[in-house]
């Protein structure tokens, strides 16, 4: 067996596309956004004079042609530097930067929520298959899919900040203090408000992966050499349904990063997806791609280390 | 069918027929302001009210369900159409293309849909065709993976092979032979697809990226009514429930159809 | 199956239907909240107030990405030559006095002196000089509202204390504009890059003002702390918090739970709201602002007076300010708002009242008669034209009213809403439009001489591109003129013109809605804006 070099071949070859993705969203979104109508937030203002318009053109060197532009980005960026914002005269690595670890403790936060509640919640519902309880779950999860990101966020942030006042409506800190617990407390709404958008999915798969391994015959046969159903759920059907599961899981990243930007803006969480917004509307040329380019980096390493989990899972499964 | 599903499928042609005949019935105009009656509550002439600038909601639903069909609808035929286009060449064609294709809907998979269709559309600006477009551009891959699992699946099959024998040409083959076995998935992606398009379009409309006033949408109207969740939250009531309605029905319908159609998952 | 799905579904919808009517009902009580704290002496020393900004602000006035969440921190910062009065007319700040030389070609400012930067450098008139020579006057730099000392040669260092301002042309307000946004910068540490030092617009800069700061958080918030090295006299608070919150929703909620303790209420719908709970005061400031409907005047259709005039009567600008100001605001038929209150001319409000019969009549004067459709046309031609909508604040609810009110007199208009961005290129840099609404605020002075001039039509701040040499004159008269009642008679004059002839057509002067704090004292009745500058009187009693 030469599982290294199959390993290696495979991890090469996977970074290779991975690469070649990024390049190709990185280009795409570079001309797109440049070749498209407006312009920087600084120039598209109602109270600029047409010479300023000229001169902060100029300044920002928007009056190169475009490819010029894009190979003096690319240059740029094979060293590490995605170039300046437009909107803050900041580097944009340091941009992304400030606002990356928020977003990934929103959307880690939101996944492990799910993974830990939607996997007991598909098994109990796999155990209790047909029942009331099964019904009721199921048309829980359902709605959970079916309600709007963004007006779950504003109900949860009527009742439990501004009724209840139990949490904190907006933001990663309070003001005063900056500790652990009150970061935590911060994190609690948008958490629950983007974990709906991928709860139910995670629950289906469970329970739909649970019902099938449940109905395989050495469960059947495990069940009927006496084995504790405790240890027949746990030891035999978890992991095999699990495995379903984890792609799923991989599969729901995207989606989930895509969900933070409405999240973070109902939230006024300091995430990538509020950047996105505000680099978008204020046609930041340089962040916009910058900003593709990470999104784009994340989600080719995510699936990469879905696969690989696959495998560790799954002994059975090879990488090909 | 599940009782559900038929339950979500009679839900939707009640609503589809509402948004079709419900302006001959109910005919005051969506756009037509009365800034003396705003914010009214239900009466006989409105029965569920009117919004801001006195316009009636009942009116602005039905006309707003007809926009929101219509983008969910139209993005889901654009997905499913670039879906199908892409799954079948890289199917039937094999080889480098394959390869290519299908590296390139995997690719396209991992990426968060929702965070290009909002630079999009923020920079190329907000109509209902681009709106469909880009959601559409953005939510095929699914349909591509299926349709190209189903042209595998058939392409040796022996009566395919005979076609191919005959000289029936691939279009012909794909769209006489191919396709119709794929049809019950594509008809649950499609199921499910419109009820994505429609969430999508709502989420956008938060960020005022969605289908634009004074044309009225679900969407937009949510979005509008949000300023007055303090003092008339029941504005903001109707077109999250049609929305959230429309969406499970969407869903139930899209999962009735697969234990229907699909014999390896029925219960 | 069993239990039949769909009754649960309609608990399930019922259940949220019950639950969000009631948060709508829910009334925030607050068992602590007092009263009004004004029982209490006087002010007491100490607290931290916080102010939500919708964005993360650049701290440099001049920086062309200083947008409207900046000022209110830039006001706090950054000390001008001259601040908005409590009556909005110039007051001393970093300049103790100012005279005019009788030419009205130059003028003179007797600098504060013993004023330091908040690193302990001392403030010199080198200061001054830098800000307009190498930065406002530097076009290369294209600084924010530079177009406004247009006038303004060069400023030139007398002694220690004084510096000249010398012009090109009389300019009468430029009191008045250098207390608007108008903070003079350290040349000590941005000599070598003026506008684009990050550590500075994005970090730790050296200011003049009360507070400074202590931290920046991207995304998050802005700290300032007193600044031990201020020229006045020591500040109550001891911290003064801006927050980033994007959605004015939330604002509200934060407001509500007492997390801020002072705002602008963007969304005035929820007033209401905010008026019934417990521990908050809801004030309405007069602004310098006002709306407007430009047409286009290369537009054949709209150089006729009486089509501009029967639009402003077919308009009901009563029923826009009641349904989108909830009340806030006052019809407008003159640029000059009543926060002017020396300028205003209150006779001008009841001019055009809404009519549409009269309006119809005008229109006919103007040969636009109704078609057997009920459309007006002229010539055989309907009269139907697009409006563009920028996508911000009350503009789209605005449009949708206008529309229904012109199309009552047979003006068909198509709304065509757009992204912001967008909207600007097309309406304001490329002047490809054909009507839009929009607002315009100005510092506090009648000189509206860039929005009105001829020769800011095409690609100045004349959006319609109105060009009449009546009120080009009247423009540079209120300019010239030095002494106060000769810049009052000209601008009751002007006031007088523009509600005649209608370069834009005026809509209304909104006002803004404040949300305190009721432990919030010392805020002098203006704008948010303007009070900044006089936050070291704020104090916050104990509850």
């Amino acid at each position: 067996m030469v599982v290294g070099q199959e390993v290696a071949r495979f991890l090469f070859q996977r970074i290779a596309l991975g690469a070649l993705v990024i390049v190709f969203a990185s280009a795409l979104t570079f001309f797109f956004v440049n070749l498209a109508p407006g312009g920087p937030a600084s120039v598209m203002r109602f109270d600029v004079t047409a010479e300023q318009r000229e001169a902060l053109i100029r300044q920002m060197g928007l009056d190169k042609p475009v490819t010029q532009r894009y190979v003096e980005w690319v240059a740029g960026a094979v060293r590490g530097d995605l170039g300046t914002s437009l909107l803050t005269d900041e580097p944009v690595t340091q941009r992304i930067g400030e606002r990356l670890p928020n977003t990934l403790a929103l959307a880690g936060a939101a996944l492990t929520l799910s993974v830990a509640l939607g996997i007991p919640i598909g098994l109990i519902q796999a155990l209790r298959r047909g029942s009331v309880l099964d019904h009721l779950l199921s048309l829980i999860s359902a709605i959970g899919l079916a309600v709007p990101v963004f007006w779950l966020g504003i109900v949860l942030i009527l009742v439990f900040a501004v009724s209840l006042r139990l949490l904190p409506s907006a933001g990663v800190t309070g003001i005063a203090e900056d500790t652990l617990l009150d970061r935590l407390r911060h994190l609690v709404l948008p958490t629950i408000a983007l974990a709906t958008t991928i709860l139910p999915t995670v629950v289906r798969f469970m329970r739909s992966a649970a019902i099938e391994v449940l109905h395989e015959d050495y469960i059947r046969t495990a069940a009927s050499k006496g084995l504790a159903p405790r240890v027949v759920v746990t030891r035999h059907a978890l992991r095999n349904a699990l495995i379903p599961v984890v792609s799923a899981i991989g599969a729901l990243v995207p989606r989930l990063l895509g969900g933070t930007v409405v999240t973070e803006a109902v939230f006024s969480w300091p995430g990538m997806g509020r950047l996105a917004l505000e680099a978008a509307q204020g046609r930041d040329y340089p962040l916009i791609t910058g900003l593709t380019v990470v999104v784009a980096a994340i989600a080719v390493a995510t699936s990469l280390l879905v696969d690989i989990a696959y495998t560790r899972i799954d002994p059975r499964v090879r990488l090909a | 069918m599940t009782r559900l599903g038929f339950v979500a499928l009679a839900t939707l042609a009640a609503i589809a027929l509402l948004a079709v005949v419900g302006p001959l019935f109910w005919t005051i105009p969506p756009e037509a302001t009365n800034p003396a009656q705003g914010l009214a509550v239900p009466s006989a002439a409105h029965p569920f009210g009117t919004d801001e600038l006195g316009r009636d909601v009942l009116s602005r639903l039905i006309h707003g369900s007809r926009v929101t069909l219509l983008v969910g609808v139209a993005a889901m035929l654009a997905a499913l159409s670039i879906g199908v286009l892409v799954g079948a060449v890289a199917g039937f064609n094999g080889g480098w293309l394959d390869a290519l294709l299908m590296r390139f809907t995997d690719g396209m998979l991992a990426v968060p849909a929702f965070f290009f269709i909002l630079v999009v559309i923020t920079v190329l600006g907000t109509g209902v065709a681009t709106l469909v477009l880009v959601i559409g551009a953005l939510s095929w891959m699914p349909v591509a993976r299926v349709v190209y699992g189903e042209t595998l699946r058939w392409k040796t099959a022996e009566f395919v092979v005979a076609a191919v024998s005959l000289g029936v040409p691939a279009p012909r083959l794909l769209v006489r032979h191919i396709l119709p076995q794929a049809l019950p998935s594509l008809v649950v992606s499609a199921t499910l697809g419109v009820a994505f398009a429609i969430l999508t379009e709502s989420a956008l409309s938060y960020l005022g990226l969605g289908v634009q006033p004074p044309l009225p949408s679900w969407g937009n109207m949510l979005q509008r009514a949000q300023q007055y969740v303090f003092t008339a939250p029941a504005l903001a009531l109707y077109p999250g429930l049609a929305i959230t309605a429309v969406v499970l029905a969407f869903n139930f319908l899209g999962d009735g159809l697969r234990d229907a159609l699909d014999p390896r998952r029925r219960r | 199956m069993k239990l039949g799905l769909h009754t649960l579904v309609f608990r399930a919808t019922s259940l949220m239907v019950v639950a969000a009517l009631a948060i709508g009902c829910t009334s925030a009580t607050q068992p602590g909240a007092s009263i009004a704290p004004s029982a209490q002496a006087g002010p007491i020393v100490g607290g931290t107030v916080t102010i939500p900004i919708g964005a993360d602000p650049t701290l440099n006035p001049w920086s062309p990405n200083a947008f409207v969440e900046s000022l209110f921190i830039n006001r706090v910062l950054f000390d001008g030559l001259t601040k908005p009065g409590k009556d909005l007319a110039p007051a001393p700040d970093l300049a103790e006095s100012w005279t005019t030389a009788s030419d009205g070609l130059s003028w003179t400012f007797k600098l504060r002196s013993g004023v330091k930067w908040s690193d302990g450098t001392p403030f010199t008139p080198d200061d001054v000089a830098f800000t307009f020579n190498d930065i406002i006057k530097k076009a290369d730099l294209g600084a924010q509202n530079a177009a406004s000392y247009a006038a303004v040669k060069a400023v030139t260092v007398v002694d220690a204390t004084t510096v000249r301002f010398d012009l090109s042309r009389k300019f009468a307000a430029l009191a008045s504009f250098l207390a608007y946004n108008a903070g003079i910068l350290p040349k000590h540490v941005l000599a070598a890059d003026p506008l684009k030092t990050t550590s500075f617009n994005k970090g730790i800069p050296v200011s003049t003002g009360p507070f400074k700061v202590e931290k920046y958080t991207s995304g998050q918030s802005v700290a300032l702390v007193r600044n031990e090295n201020y020229f006045g006299p020591k500040t109550y608070l001891d911290k003064i918090v801006f927050t980033v919150v994007a959605d004015p929703n939330t604002q509200i909620a934060q407001a509500l739970s007492g997390e801020l303790q002072i705002m602008i209420l963007d969304n005035k719908a929820a007033v209401e709201r905010v008026k019934s709970a417990a521990g908050l005061v809801v004030v309405s400031r007069p602004l310098v602002q006002y709306y407007w409907l430009s047409l286009n005047q290369t537009d054949s259709r709209f150089t006729d007076v009486r089509v501009r005039q029967a639009f402003v009567t077919a308009i009901d600008r009563e029923a826009i300010i009641k349904s989108v100001e909830l009340g806030y605001g006052s019809i407008a038929n003159s640029p000059i708002t009543p926060a002017l209150k020396a300028y205003y001319d209150p006779s001008l409000a009841s001019k055009y009242p809404y009519d549409p019969a009269k309006a119809t009549s005008l229109l006919k004067e103007a040969g636009w008669t109704p078609g057997s459709d009920g459309v007006l046309q002229r010539d055989g031609k309907p009269f139907r034209f697009t409006m563009d909508v920028g996508q911000r604040g009350v503009l789209e609810p605005v449009n949708a009213l206008i529309q229904q009110d012109l199309k009552k007199v047979g003006v068909i208009v198509d709304l065509n809403t757009m992204e912001w961005n967008a909207y600007i290129q097309k309406d304001v840099v490329r002047r490809d439009y054909t009507a839009t609404v929009n607002w315009w605020t100005y510092p506090s002075d009648p000189d509206v001489f860039p929005y009105y001039h001829s020769s800011a039509a095409g690609k100045g701040f004349n959006i319609p591109g109105y060009q009449d040499p009546k009120l080009d004159d009247l423009l540079v008269q209120g300019q010239s003129a030095s002494d106060l009642d000769a810049r009052k008679a000209v601008y009751k004059q002007l006031q007088q013109y523009t509600s005649e002839v209608l370069p834009y057509l005026f809509l209304w002067y909104p006002q803004e809605i404040d949300v305190l704090s009721s432990t919030l004292q010392g805020v002098p009745e203006l704008g948010l804006r303007d009070a900044m500058h006089y936050v070291g009187e704020w104090w916050l009693a104990k509850k």
